[in-house]
């Protein structure tokens, strides 16, 4: 089985860097498939793997040390468990798609070939991130998706805004990093491994206060990483990047690494309650904070990343509150569903030659009639209507918040499962119903390659069928995962579900009812909560003003007063001092007799008086 | 084997005295060839240095003035043979990308004396022919900057040159009375690091001593508030000049800390710690944000070497082995690192002849492979795992997060600063549309420069991913060397604070 996980691991390497070599060359429609082809093989044998871990069996390789010193030694572990392996399919699932999609996407691209490099670089680290048997490798792993995501979103290098969300993603996630390094270095230095095995099984005989700490550093880790509250900005800013890799790093894989730690460091969390809680009290906030600027943003793929971000939330209230395998769950039909409708929006842009604003589309279901329905699918999903797999997901997650007596976090993720149904179905309204607002703009849309449609059918059915593979999912994931005790009565449980469908329902109806009608007038975008939240809260302004300016201008300072006025100022002071004192000294040695004996006559008087008042005590 | 030390050291010399007669067409080669021949001397010393012996190998050892204990004493050990390596590794690559041909023959014979001293200071084990080294290593380069370098050079060759002078007159003094110690107490008379490491001081006593080594330095490394050199320096100097500077001359100071500081003078260290680690953050942060602050290219590498030598220092002063171990790596990776940086900013302003991020942008248009080297450096610098740069940063944090945790996550915003000037100079210099017409159809790299900089990327990668081989014998060293210093304390308190720092759990 050990070749399995090496295949798994090292074929999307192997297709990055042969893809590498072709990167300054022109278009080669073999590094498209040779790359694509290359992942598969790796979702093939992560399915093998599946299999094999279904009969109680873990695979745990290590390769080589790594890192040695003093008492501490990080080798390259790999361990294919019941965790990672959930994590291995739905990635490598989720990125073959993205791999064949964006052979048609990317098909005019000048930089066809670099693109498919980064793209399988992504994956291996990846699959780095969720293989590894140890928080460093974890590390490097998520260091190594920062640097694809930064890669990947700055692709199109040539336009400012791109390199500048590039570089925002790279600097706030690196904010997280620190504390998850943190984190790691208070782990080694109580336990002195980081090998997982051997950290959750020390872990309980910690102080509470040290591994309180851990829990906080790491969560850090994650805020950065899955883009949770105040950490949130750049997930919106990524959408320059090409349509598929929002639909991989920035929905369907990378920003879950998150969800995916807490849900890996769960023997920890279950610890600290407290900061559980705190997690799961984030995560609502953010849940309904994202929802609400989704609402009125008028970027299409904006709004699905708001979108993600909301979903995020529900995650990290599943996973704060200790039902780790509902927000492995969660996290896993959210792939799905969340990356089919990336892909949608990314024909409608393809069709709309690349404009973003669903407010100048409408009426688009009769030129691409199958994006249409797929990105239905993804919204009914997204919404949670049953039977669809966001259904048994996210409900699963209201029903912990319930069961928990959290009834605020309960509030806010219902409130939110209206939001999220609202905004869905808006954009689907706004882009493929009523007035051709397009046909103003002088664009004749034209669907996406059939290979491209049929390449997304399979999301389409994981995105309906999902859902009822819950119960095998639930025993597969608690042999590894601690399992969540449902108290709820069946009763109220059964009201819960109701309660919530019958939330979406309305979001649904209410959005299809309004933008049947033409939507809200344009009023309302005078109003302050309008402009708040189309605004994102201020936010990014806060940061420019409240950060990035102040920091500029002290460095600044620090480079031209301090650095340059005082300290090396000083340093030539004195340097001129000495050079001005001898230039002065200089006049004494002039050759002039009588000046000279003058001199001698101060210097044997001061040694006579050395010689009267100086006893030396030996 | 014998004489291998002594070979290393003086070949460069006497290839240098000879690369006098040689003709001014051919002397390209001739120092490239002296160099790989000299490289390839120091391979043949790790090839045959035995890794679990802790101690000093190789030991060469000739009274010359016995009266005073003087002697001509050689040896490496774990914590030095990689710093030789690196200096010959970087001399040679630095003349391979040599791209000054006016009055070249003088500059190459430079070069080759300044190897010669650069080796001298890390073989050395008689402080007083350390010192000799130490003190020599400022003519070559005084005389690259001043001979090559731009419109300020003067100045800056001469600001180099009396700084540091300056700070290495009070280590003079330092070791005087240090040998007057040890004669002293023993009544024999040395100038042997091995001997003095044995000698026990009192602990008023190695306050003055500290302070004396420590300032030396201190101007060396350069910490702040001595820093001010480094950016004149590096700014007026020839390409080679910076690499050299930056790669090898930069890490004597950290080494003079490691050798001298650390092992002779233990109670005084942890006794100056604190304070030490305060000036390391402020050199890490500080400098990150003026490095942020500039507008020229070469600049900005000058100030993060200054904020990457903050965390060098952290974590040799966290006194665990993790600490110094990682200490000593991110001194070789930062040499590669830095060097690299240094030689591919030397390469665009040969095209440009103007290192101002403001007149470059869309170089990755017309010089993608230039942008792709680059941008493998600039991820090693800001210690990406499974680059170089990731092993010692992560080691000397971790070592250091013993001593403070709070000082660690204040210094670790390094991290952040770092991404923020380095990708932010990335973006102005490389990303957007050409908006200067003169970067449109700039040449890529040609053989010359690639033969230079492969080496490096390759070394960047390789012992990112297996760091190993360099690993191990740095830490079987500073092992022995952290023993040695929980023995040699004469506090209580610092053979406690030893002790804790090199445990895992407990201890608070």
């Amino acid at each position: 089985m050990e070749k399995y996980l090496y295949i798994a691991l090292f074929a999307p390497i192997v297709g990055s860097l042969i893809a590498a070599l072709f990167a300054q060359s022109p278009k080669n429609l073999f590094t498209g498939i040779f790359t694509s082809a290359l992942i598969f093989v790796s979702f093939i044998s992560s399915m093998i793997l599946l299999n094999y871990v279904d009969m109680d069996k873990i695979v745990h390789v290590e390769m080589m040390d790594w890192i040695s010193a003093g008492n501490l030694s990080v080798p390259f572990g790999f361990v294919v468990d019941q965790v990672s392996v959930i994590m291995m399919v739905t990635v490598t699932l989720v990125s073959t798609i993205v791999h064949i999609y964006s052979i048609g996407y990317m098909e005019h691209d000048e930089s066809f070939n670099r693109f498919f490099s980064y793209l399988s670089a992504f994956v291996f680290s990846m699959m780095i991130l969720v293989m590894s048997d140890n928080f460093i490798g974890l590390f490097i792993g998520w260091e190594g998706v920062g640097l694809c995501s930064w890669l990947l979103i700055g692709f199109w290098y040539k336009k400012h805004s791109a390199s500048w969300a590039a570089n925002e993603a790279f600097i706030m996630n690196r904010i997280g990093d620190l504390g998850m390094l943190m984190g790691i270095f208070l782990i080694y230095w109580n336990i002195g491994s980081f090998q997982y095995d051997v950290v959750f099984a020390n872990i309980v005989n910690l102080d509470p206060s040290e591994v309180t700490w851990i829990g906080i550093f790491l969560f850090i880790g994650a805020m950065g990483k899955s883009a949770q509250f105040p950490l949130h900005t750049w997930l919106a800013d990524a959408m320059e990047g090409p349509t598929p890799v929002s639909a991989l790093i920035h929905a369907a894989t990378m920003v879950t690494a998150g969800v995916y730690l807490i849900v890996r460091a769960g023997e920890i969390y279950i610890l600290i309650p407290e900061v559980g809680m705190f997690i799961a009290s984030l995560g609502a906030f953010v849940a309904v904070f994202a929802a609400s600027m989704a609402l009125v943003n008028k970027d299409l793929k904006r709004i699905i990343a708001y979108s993600t971000l909301s979903q995020l939330g529900y995650m990290f209230v599943a996973a704060g509150l200790g039902a780790y395998w509902i927000a492995l769950f969660h996290l896993m039909t959210h792939a799905f569903f969340k990356s089919l409708l990336f892909l949608g929006a990314g024909n409608v842009m393809h069709a709309m030659d690349g404009n973003l604003d669903i407010k100048r589309m409408g009426g688009l279901y009769k030129a691409m009639r199958p994006t249409a329905i797929l990105m239905s699918i993804a919204s009914v999903a997204l919404a949670g209507i049953y039977p669809l797999a966001g259904f048994f997901s996210k409900d699963k997650i209201l029903e912990v918040a319930f069961n928990n007596g959290s009834y605020l976090l309960w509030g806010a993720l219902f409130v939110g499962a209206g939001l999220t149904a609202f905004y869905s179905f808006r954009l689907v309204m706004l882009v493929f119903f009523g007035e051709k607002i397009y046909e103003k703009d002088g664009i004749h849309p034209h669907e996406a390659h059939p290979f491209v449609i049929y390449a997304l059918t399979p999301l389409a059915l994981l995105a309906i069928v999902a859902g009822f593979f819950e119960h095998s999912f639930h025993e597969f994931t608690t042999q590894l995962l601690s399992d969540y005790e449902f108290t709820l009565d069946h009763s109220v449980g059964a009201m819960l579900i109701f309660a919530t469908s019958a939330m979406a329902l309305s979001g649904i109806a209410y959005a299809v009812y309004k933008y049947k009608r033409g939507g809200f007038s344009e009023n309302i975008e005078n109003w302050g909560v309008y402009k708040l939240l189309s605004n994102q809260y201020y936010i990014p302004k806060l940061y420019e003003v409240a950060i990035m300016k102040p920091f500029t201008a002290l460095s600044r300072f620090a480079w031209l007063n301090i650095d340059n006025k005082i300290v090396d100022a000083s340093v030539d002071l004195i340097a001129k001092t000495i050079y001005g004192g001898g230039e002065k000294a200089r006049k004494m040695q002039s050759g002039n007799l009588s000046s000279m004996l003058r001199w001698m006559v101060v210097g044997i008087v001061v040694l006579l008086a050395l010689a009267i008042f100086y006893r030396p005590t030996v | 084997m014998d004489h291998i030390l002594s070979l290393i050291i003086f070949f460069p010399l006497v290839a240098g005295i000879f690369g006098f007669l040689v003709n001014k067409d051919s002397i390209r080669v001739y120092g490239i060839t002296v160099a790989a021949l000299e490289f390839f001397l120091t391979l043949a010393l790790w090839v045959s240095f035995d890794g679990n012996i802790a101690g000093f190998q190789f030991v060469e050892h000739v009274t010359v003035i016995s009266h005073f204990g003087m002697s001509y004493h050689l040896g490496v050990d774990g914590i030095s043979l990689f710093l030789v390596i690196l200096s010959t590794f970087m001399t040679m690559v630095a003349l391979i990308g040599l791209s000054i041909k006016k009055d070249a023959k003088n500059l190459i014979i430079s070069v080759l004396y300044l190897e010669m001293t650069m080796v001298g200071v890390f073989l050395s084990l008689d402080v007083i022919l350390f010192y000799l080294f130490w003190e020599f290593s400022l003519v070559p380069m005084l005389y690259i900057i001043g001979a090559w370098g731009s419109d300020k050079r003067i100045y800056a060759a001469i600001k180099f040159f009396l700084y540091t002078f300056a700070g290495s007159v009070l280590m003079l003094v330092g070791i005087l009375y240090m040998g007057y110690l040890y004669h002293a107490t023993t009544g024999v008379w040395s100038f042997s690091i091995p001997d003095w490491q044995l000698l026990v001081l009192p602990f008023n006593t190695q306050l003055w001593l500290f302070g004396a080594f420590f300032l030396a330095f201190a101007i060396k490394v350069p910490m702040f508030p001595f820093h001010t050199w480094l950016p004149y320096a590096h700014g007026q100097a020839p390409t080679i000049g910076s690499v050299i500077l930056a790669a090898v001359l930069l890490k004597m100071g950290t080494y003079g800390m490691v050798r001298f500081l650390l092992p002779l003078f233990p109670d005084a260290t942890i006794y100056f710690l604190m304070p030490i680690a305060i000036v390391a953050i402020i050199m890490v942060i500080y400098a990150a944000m003026v490095a942020y602050a500039q507008e020229d290219m070469k600049q900005v590498i000058a100030y993060s070497s200054i904020s990457h030598m903050g965390i060098i220092i952290l974590g040799t002063f966290a006194i665990n082995a993790e600490g110094i171990t990682g200490s000593i790596f991110l001194m070789i990776s930062h040499g590669i690192v830095s060097g690299g940086l240094f030689m591919l900013v030397g390469c665009i302003y040969d095209r440009r002849h103007t290192k101002n991020m403001s007149e470059f942008g869309g170089l990755a248009i017309s010089m993608p492979t230039f942008a792709t080297i680059y941008g493998i450096m600039l991820m090693a610098s800001v210690g990406l795992p499974l680059t170089i740069g990731f092993v010692g940063e992560f080691l000397s944090l971790i070592g250091f997060y013993k001593v403070s945790w709070i000082m660690t996550l204040i210094a670790g915003t390094g991290i952040i600063l770092g991404a923020i000037y380095m990708l932010t100079l990335y973006k102005r210099s490389f990303f957007g549309e050409i908006t200067n017409e003169k970067n449109r159809g700039l040449k890529d790299l040609n053989g010359r420069e690639l033969v230079a900089l492969v080496p490096l990327v390759a070394l960047v990668v390789i012992l990112g991913i297996y760091p190993k081989p360099i690993l191990t014998p740095i830490d079987a060293s500073v092992k022995k060397m952290i023993v040695l210093m929980e023995k040699k304390a004469v506090t209580q308190k610092a053979k406690d604070f030893i002790i804790k720092v090199n445990t895992i759990k407990g201890g608070e």
